[in-house]
């Protein structure tokens, strides 16, 4: 997909929930080689409409158009359970499962091309020689890249990432920027992500979808999400003092 | 007991034998999947499920046959006949499977420990209900809840072969999708794969194991399979590939040692499976925390 071809389109779609609309009116263009970020304040409804974009819940209303054939989804670290004792060479190789048919699941895990392409994925994250680790037993810095890594499997057009920030320390917070952007800028992954530190989502994005009152405002990242446009956009200045601090 | 030879055990329980080492090594990679989805509790609750179904079999079969006028062998149902078996598993299926569906389209009230705790005592009060309103039912439904392993014979040896061989071999072609499924389902969802279908087949293959364990097996020596080794094997696996290894393994190691105890100190098997289950869990904390230093 070129820089600039529609990837995914949205016109007029409500995304909810048991067929209540959480947001509404939903009219956006995703283009290739964009860097989006997504943000508003907790319960507006961020999550619903990148789990609709993501065709992870169908629109309630309109409809959404998806272009791009290879998506990456990469869910925060915290929701997935420290129970299953994968490394972090298993968390990666699941991100091939949709490539294999039947019985060839088994068979071409086994494959040497699979595992090196898992550990060509983790060495992009920095994660080289960590293939072995235990997933669990990680930082949550770390576990954030193994998901991406895993993400990157499929050679994603588009890459969904949900608060891959949320839970890391500022220097992993960086790295995992500094991640997508290379990504971005190195191999035209179009990136959408949902976060709430604003100084690295103005940071990263040329893009920014403002979630709020059941619905989106699209704008330019550095003026969306300017201080000055906090105050417009957040009713209470309790709030908008929280958001910029 | 002490008076028969290796030989001579082999020789009488050879049928036995072979079943305590199938089901060794095949239900814990199932009770692998209950306890990292955080089910294990099902491991308690569904062969209950199964002698409830058993118990209500010897109910309305009698019931039914009065009423159709057709005999469906009910006169026979305690006989220990193939056709018996294969009546009392199709019902211990049916309750399994039904108390399954039951547990997963409740998934939304209340915590899943509570739910199979409810699950396990209305299984539990019904299958005394159906025991006690049917006399030849009772003594038949009270041996299998014993579970006297050492009285199988080749027809149930041949059931149990094929069912977890079944489930053995769609475990190691689908287990990565299994976990996937159970681990991240939105992700699955992301890369294309049949999210309900995987859902449908664990469930499925977590049924047949459940049903056909305690017509066979019976419900005590199925439990030590199905929840302590793979309990045993999470304090030393390193990989999700490691954990289903070692489950299989330390689920046939606690069938080798329940065999050799059941016959040294005249147990009956199925708590001496439990009793060694329990010492290898045991031994893995010991040695997975020192590894972990």
């Amino acid at each position: 997909m070129k820089r600039g071809e529609t990837s995914v389109e949205a016109r007029s779609a409500a995304f909810g929930y048991d067929g209540d609309p959480v947001i509404s009116g939903v009219n956006l263009v995703v283009h290739a080689g964009e860097r989006i970020a997504v943000a508003g304040p907790n319960g507006a409804g961020k999550t619903t409409l990148f789990r609709g974009l993501l065709g992870l819940i169908p629109a309630l209303e309109g409809t959404v158009v998806r272009a791009s054939r290879r998506f990456g989804y990469v869910p925060q670290h915290e929701e997935l359970d420290a129970v299953y004792p994968f490394t972090a060479r298993e968390v990666v190789t699941t991100g091939a499962l949709g490539s294999f048919e039947g019985a060839n699941r088994f068979w071409r895990h086994l494959a040497p091309p699979m595992r090196e392409l898992a550990e060509r994925c983790l060495d992009n994250v920095g994660l080289a020689g960590r293939a072995d680790d235990c997933y669990a037993e990680l930082s949550g810095g770390q576990r954030q890249r193994v998901l991406i890594a895993r993400a990157l499997m499929t050679e994603p057009e588009l890459l969904f990432l949900d608060e891959p920030t949320s839970g890391v320390d500022r220097d992993a917070a960086r790295q995992i920027i500094a991640l997508l952007a290379q990504q971005n800028s190195e191999r035209g992954v179009t990136v959408v992500m949902v976060g709430h530190q604003l100084d690295v989502l103005r940071e990263f994005a040329t893009r920014a979808l403002w979630v709020a009152n059941a619905g989106v405002i699209d704008g330019e990242a550095g003026e969306l999400l300017s201080p000055q446009s906090l105050d417009r956009l957040l009713s209470s200045g309790s709030e908008a003092a929280m958001w910029k601090k | 007991m002490e008076e028969v030879s290796w030989t001579e055990f082999f020789e009488h329980f050879h049928y036995a034998i072979a079943a305590a080492l199938i089901a060794g090594l095949i239900c814990p990679l199932i009770g692998a999947f209950l306890l990292v989805r955080r089910t294990g509790f099902y491991g308690i609750a569904l062969p209950q499920f199964a002698a409830a179904g058993v118990a209500c079999g010897f109910v309305v079969m009698p019931w039914l046959e009065a009423q159709l006028h057709v005999d469906f062998g009910a006169d026979g149902m305690a006989s220990g006949e193939h056709a018996a078996l294969n009546i009392h598993l199709a019902w211990a299926s049916l309750f399994t499977m039904g108390g399954l569906t039951l547990l997963t389209l409740a998934r939304r009230g209340g915590t899943e420990t509570a739910r199979i705790a409810a699950a396990f005592a209305i299984a539990s009060a019904a299958t005394v209900l159906f025991a006690h309103a049917s006399p030849v039912g009772d003594i038949y439904v009270h041996e299998l809840l014993r579970g006297e392993i050492l009285a199988i014979g080749l027809h149930e040896l041949d059931t149990l072969a094929a069912v977890l061989g079944f489930v053995a071999l769609s475990i190691v072609i689908w287990h990565r999708d299994l976990a996937l499924v159970s681990y991240d389902r939105d992700q699955a969802r992301v890369l294309g794969l049949p999210v309900r279908r995987h859902e449908l087949l664990l469930q499925f293959l977590t049924g047949a194991t459940v049903a056909t364990g305690v017509m066979t097996v019976g419900p005590v020596v199925l439990f030590g399979f199905l929840v302590i080794p793979p309990l045993a094997a999470r304090a030393i696996a390193k990989s999700m590939v490691g954990y289903l290894c070692w489950s299989a393994a330390l689920g046939l190691g606690s069938a080798v040692l329940g065999l050799v105890l059941s016959k040294e100190l005249d147990w009956p098997l199925g708590p001496a499976v439990v009793v060694s289950s329990t010492g290898l869990w045991f031994a893995s904390r010991v040695f997975g925390s020192m590894r972990r230093g």
